[in-house]
């Protein structure tokens, strides 16, 4: 064996078990929670990979052919990493949000979570790497044989004869195979961060760096004279080739040379698109905030690798003499100036760069095939108890697979192109998914047909065009292909398509493919509608940092049958396994409220079926996981259905749409329109029905006696509501919601059925229904409002009973306000009435105070030799004062006094009868005593029953002889003024009042009159008059004054009395009614 | 006066469009017509005229997305929030 395959093999060998423990140390710090991965310089280096061999071997292979434009390839991610800060940002945002797990997966989750664009992505991910793996085979092996010194591709085992070889790329491709299984498929869940691969990927990130550098120092610096003697002496030495690589090619018609914008656009495009880049961007991004960093330090990074490329390139022809074998440069200079060193620190470089690659390549290419080709077969058998060792051992499968096929692609194609045009075909193939990607991210309308028909176009045509093109080249497809085009026809040509000729290989295919596939997009975009899947997606992705400033997401899908948080804990152990499975669905517990009973709410089910289909996702992509739920709910029978939008589609990203402010803008203008509840109801029923395209709504109330009635019926086929009606199967939800005081509402009556007998309201066709109670915050319920759907399951979202109630409650504050207001008309109606009752009896008993005051005697009789007069001024309108005089002869007058008890009417009807009485007896000549007995016999059953009394004085009063007998029943004494004397004669005589006993004796006595005589008879209202000092007026007083005024005439007299009486009490209305008569002899 | 038109500068870069206008700019500096300036076989100090373009521009593009990350993280705003401004 030769020294140098020993050598080359122990440098391997020691540089893989470094490898390994880089990433085995990466993963124990990760075990132990401090990463050291996680900071933006392994981030930027791990992005890095992009270098690969390509790079390390390549650049300086197509400078020292094609010259400088090999720095587009570097230019164009440096220029890139401009867009980072918003579009790797707002993907990688995405990514984290949906647990997204490849590039496939986040391409086929923004349009609908499509198996079949997953599927497509896939397979032009596969066969566009499958070059890109052939080249790192190519280099890596070949670089093996130039450091190991042996002149072919196998490795001879003389030992077990001389036919026996060992293909080392097979060996290599091995063992990368096992390399990536270990780093990249340990666990299932790749949605995780791979901590170990993405240490070692940044190590060898950093020994490619150093490698190269070392390289170029030690050829510019050791071996020239620095850069620019390497300049001077190769323009001396070849000053065509210098001029000719030093710029840009602009007319050659060779194939080789690619137009700058070509390369440009095209790694642009890589640096984004590639598998392995989106892998380590934004799979393995472990903080958002490492990509500002990476944003300037990945750019260096490429910037410092390729800063001796040209020297290299340059100083490789000086030494080799021609550019032959510019490829491997970087080994070749070295081992030909004899520095096998450098020449082995160059393979390391060499085959961490491939390494590199290989690894994160097949390990994000595994990824995709386990979950868009290998589940979606999957997910149609039943889940059993071995499916997490299956699919786990089908991604292993899935990178030893990727693997070889380049292996096998590098064992057909060979050597027949340079390894910087195998790149290429790998970044147009990553090219494809462009328009699809930035129309996600950008363009709402941008839909699945279109990312479809646009990638399907585009890849055809990159498979035409440069794939086989790459094939017949090689010799393993006829090349009259190439010249003759399929079937002789000239303008199908593969170089030539449609007859564009003098266009180079990848200009040319980039070009049709690009114009196929994003002229297809955005047709079928325009022209084909958005499912709901898709809609749903949309707005993840476009709207992804709009979300996160807080504004809510409305539901808008429902299950159709209840699925219990256990059964989606069975379906996720299935595939990640019990432990993970319990371990995220607590996840989903802690950061979601689940209500009393801890079952998931309706609303809330949604969330949880989008939860475990994240979760799936982390294992098996975003389109398998879709299809594992939908297909375990459509097996418990349940499934996602569209919630009824019914605030239509308008759903600006308010609180409330527009349509619910309409609708409570018009029931506030029927609330506040009429103080009419019937109309309120009626009108605000209609409402409903019309917005909400409800076909029966029906508010009942609570009646003053605590009965309930229909008060408000509206919708299709109205009937009397009776026990036969279909509305009383609701009774117990009804007496539900007034208990609960909640509103109640059964989205699937068909489902409810079952607890409950509804079979009328199902046989009416009734599909959902609410009832909401009509209560103001915090009360009791007036009444229900009950709304039913015939067409629509599904129908009351949270959102729509929040509408509901919140109408309800304005409802029940009219309610609440018209019953106030009807209880404030009665009262005024009856404080009214009252008082026009009040006005009435006023004037009733001014009628009778006027018939009254017309009953006692208008003016005194005139008899000669004496004066008579009489008054009485009543407290009350009416009153029990009487008095009156009868003219028996001319000479003889009769004077009376009485007083009936209480001022009520009664008091004057009685008044009234007493003087009926006594004018039956003015023409008898009867005495005084004798007429007051024959008024008691009359008046005593009538007094008896009103319960009143009379006292009464009685006189008669001969002028001629003087005589005044009287008799008195139980009234005041009257008193007589006799001038001369200060004291006054009271005038006493036995008797009882009238009405207290059938018979009374009442005495008479006769008293002589003479000439200055004042006699005054009153009633008690006089000397009972007190004042405020609550003093009586008294007899003395009434006796005094008499005296003082005795001169006077009788009227004057009786007018000075009450002067004094007011005077005394301070008032001019007395409390009792007064009369007075004065009889004064002349 | 430098200080001051130093933090304008900084606070113009957080600009998303400043953004895009260096994107652009980046882009129209790599096509043709721009490169056809540089695109002619001469040297400089030694250095080809399009080698030392490339290498200078790429630098300089390094120190001005530097200098935007820097802008960006002192003032630590979201610039996908500011578009909606």
């Amino acid at each position: 064996m030769n020294t140098g395959i020993v050598y080359a093999t122990s440098i391997s060998a020691l540089y893989t078990a470094i490898i390994f423990l880089v990433a085995w140390y990466a993963h124990h710090r990760k075990e132990i929670g401090r990463s050291i991965v996680s900071n933006p310089i392994v981030y930027s280096l791990s992005i890095a990979v992009y270098c690969t061999s390509w790079t390390f071997y390549g650049s300086v292979g197509k400078a020292s052919t094609t010259g400088i434009d090999f720095l587009m390839i570097y230019l164009g991610p440096s220029l890139a990493a401009f867009s980072w800060l918003f579009l790797l940002r707002r993907i990688v945002k995405i990514s984290k949000e949906n647990n997204i797990t490849s590039i496939a997966d986040f391409i086929s989750l923004r349009y609908g979570k499509s198996l079949w664009l997953g599927a497509l992505v896939t397979i032009i991910a596969v066969l566009g790497i499958m070059p890109y793996i052939a080249l790192q085979i190519k280099a890596v092996s070949h670089s093996f044989f130039l450091v190991s010194g042996l002149p072919a591709d196998d490795i001879p085992l003389t030992r077990l004869g001389s036919g026996a070889k060992l293909p080392t790329g097979l060996i290599l491709a091995v063992i990368l195979s096992i390399f990536s299984i270990i780093f990249g498929a340990r666990k299932l869940v790749s949605s995780d961060r791979h901590e170990g691969l993405v240490a070692a990927v940044a190590f060898e990130s950093l020994i490619k760096l150093i490698s190269l550098l070392g390289v170029g120092i030690f050829v510019t610096y050791f071996l020239f004279d620095g850069v620019t003697d390497i300049f001077t002496r190769f323009k001396a030495f070849d000053p065509a080739a210098f001029d000719r690589l030093f710029t840009l090619d602009t007319s050659s018609r060779n194939s080789d040379s690619i137009p700058t914008f070509t390369m440009l656009f095209l790694s642009m495009g890589a640096i984004m698109l590639l598998p392995r880049q989106f892998h380590v961007m934004v799979i393995e991004n472990s903080d958002e905030k490492h990509i500002s960093t990476a944003m300037w330090l990945f750019p260096t990074y490429m910037f410092l690798i390729n800063l001796f490329v040209m020297p290299i390139a340059l100083g490789g022809i000086l030494t080799t003499g021609s550019n032959q074998g510019a490829d491997f440069f970087v080994i070749s200079i070295p081992l030909i100036t004899g520095n096998s060193a450098i020449a082995q620190l160059a393979f390391l470089g060499g085959v961490s760069a491939a390494a590199g690659m290989v690894m994160v390549e097949s390990v994000a290419i595994s990824t995709m095939l386990l979950n868009h080709i290998f589940m979606p077969i999957i997910v149609r058998c039943t889940p059993q108890v071995w499916f997490p060792l299956l699919l786990i051992n089908l991604k292993r499968f899935g990178i030893f697979l990727v693997i070889m096929m380049g292996y096998y692609y590098h064992r057909i194609v060979g050597d027949s192109y340079m390894l910087v045009n195998m790149g290429l075909i790998s970044f147009s193939a990553a090219a494809q998914f462009m328009p699809a990607m930035l129309g996600g991210l950008y363009w709402r309308r941008g839909n699945k047909a279109g990312a479809i028909g646009g990638i399907l176009l585009g890849f055809m045509i990159w498979f035409y065009t440069l794939l086989l093109p790459s094939f017949s080249k090689s010799g393993w497809l006829p090349t009259d292909l190439l010249t003759e085009g399929p079937f002789g026809i000239t303008l199908l040509r593969p170089t030539a398509l449609f007859g564009l000729s003098g266009m180079d290989l990848w200009s040319h295919s980039l070009f049709w493919s690009m114009l196929f596939n994003i002229s297809t997009y955005i047709t079928c975009s325009i022209m084909l509608k958005q499912t709901d899947k898709e809609r749903e997606q949309v707005s993840k992705y476009i709207a992804v940092f709009e979300r996160e400033r807080g504004y809510r997401q409305t539901e808008q899908k429902r299950l159709s049958k209840p699925v219990t948080k256990a059964q989606f804990v069975t379906l996720m152990a299935k595939f990640i396994g019990e432990a993970e499975a319990q371990n995220a669905i607590s996840l989903y517990g802690d950061s979601r409220e689940l209500n009393s009973n801890g079952a998931v709410s309706e609303f809330e089910l949604p969330n949880l079926k989008r939860h475990t289909e994240k979760t799936l996702a982390g294992s098996v992509g975003a389109a398998a996981a879709g299809a594992i739920v939908d297909s375990f709910l459509s097996d418990m029978g349940s499934r996602m259905e569209s919630v009824y939008d019914i605030y239509s589609t308008v759903r600006a990203s308010l609180d409330q749409s527009r349509e619910s402010l309409f609708v409570r803008l018009k029931a506030s203008e029927i609330i506040n329109r009429t103080l009419d509840l019937q109309i309120i109801m009626d009108d605000l029923l209609n409402l409903l029905l019309k917005e909400f395209k409800l076909d029966a709504a029906i508010i009942q109330l609570k009646n003053d006696n605590g009965t309930v009635s229909v008060t408000s019926y509206q919708g299709a086929n109205r009937r009397l509501i009776n026990e036969n009606h279909w509305y009383t199967e609701s009774t117990p939800y009804i007496d539900m919601v007034y208990h609960d005081k909640k509103a109640h509402f059964t989205n699937d009556a068909r489902l409810a059925s079952n607890t409950l007998s509804l079979e009328r309201t199902l046989a009416e066709g009734i599909i959902s229904f609410a009832h909401i109670p009509i209560s103001r915050e915090g009360e009791q319920a007036v009444g229900i409002l009950s709304v039913f759907s015939k067409s629509i399951a599904g129908l009351f979202t949270q959102e729509f009973i929040n509408l509901l109630s919140s109408l309800c409650g304005q409802l029940a504050q009219a309610i609440t306000i018209v019953h106030e207001m009807h209880a404030k008309d009665r009262e005024r109606d009856q404080k009214e009435r009252a008082l026009l009752q009040h006005a009435r009896v006023l004037r009733d008993m001014e009628i009778a105070q006027q018939i009254q005051i017309s009953l006692l005697p208008d003016s005194a009789p005139e008899i000669f030799g004496c004066e008579l007069a009489g008054r009485c001024i009543s407290a009350a309108h009416v009153g029990g004062d009487y008095y009156d005089f009868f003219l028996r002869n001319e000479n003889t007058v009769d004077l009376m006094i009485a007083d009936v008890s209480g001022h009520s009417v009664g008091a004057a009807l009685i008044m009234a009868e007493v003087r009926t009485l006594l004018r039956a007896q003015v023409n008898s000549a009867h005495s005084a005593s004798a007429i007051l007995n024959i008024l008691n016999g009359q008046l005593h059953d009538d007094l008896t029953r009103a319960e009143l009394f009379i006292s009464m004085f009685y006189a008669k009063y001969n002028s001629a002889s003087g005589k005044l007998s009287y008799s008195n029943a139980g009234h005041n004494h009257p008193i007589i003024h006799r001038s001369g004397t200060s004291a006054c004669i009271e005038l006493d005589t036995e008797g009882l009042i009238i009405g207290v006993k059938t018979s009374v004796i009442f005495e008479e006595r006769n008293i002589e009159l003479v000439s200055g005589d004042v006699l005054l008879l009153y009633t008690d209202g006089l000397t009972e008059a007190f004042n405020s000092e609550g003093e009586m007026f008294g007899i003395e007083n009434v006796c005094a004054h008499l005296g003082s005024v005795a001169h006077l005439s009788a009227r004057e007299i009786i007018d000075s009395i009450f002067d004094a009486a007011s005077a005394f009490t301070g008032s001019r209305t007395f409390q009792d009614d007064i009369s007075l008569v004065v009889l004064k002899i002349n | 006066m430098i200080k001051r038109l130093f933090s304008r500068v900084m606070h113009r870069l957080q600009l998303r469009e400043s953004w895009i206008i260096f994107f652009v700019l980046g882009i129209i500096m790599m096509t043709f017509p721009f490169l056809r300036i540089f695109n002619k076989p001469v040297t400089l100090f030694g250095f080809p005229l399009m080698l030392l373009y490339l290498t200078i521009g790429w630098a300089f593009s390094i120190f001005v997305i530097y200098l935007f990350m820097r802008s960006f993280s002192s003032h630590n705003k979201n610039p996908d929030e500011k578009k909606d401004e």
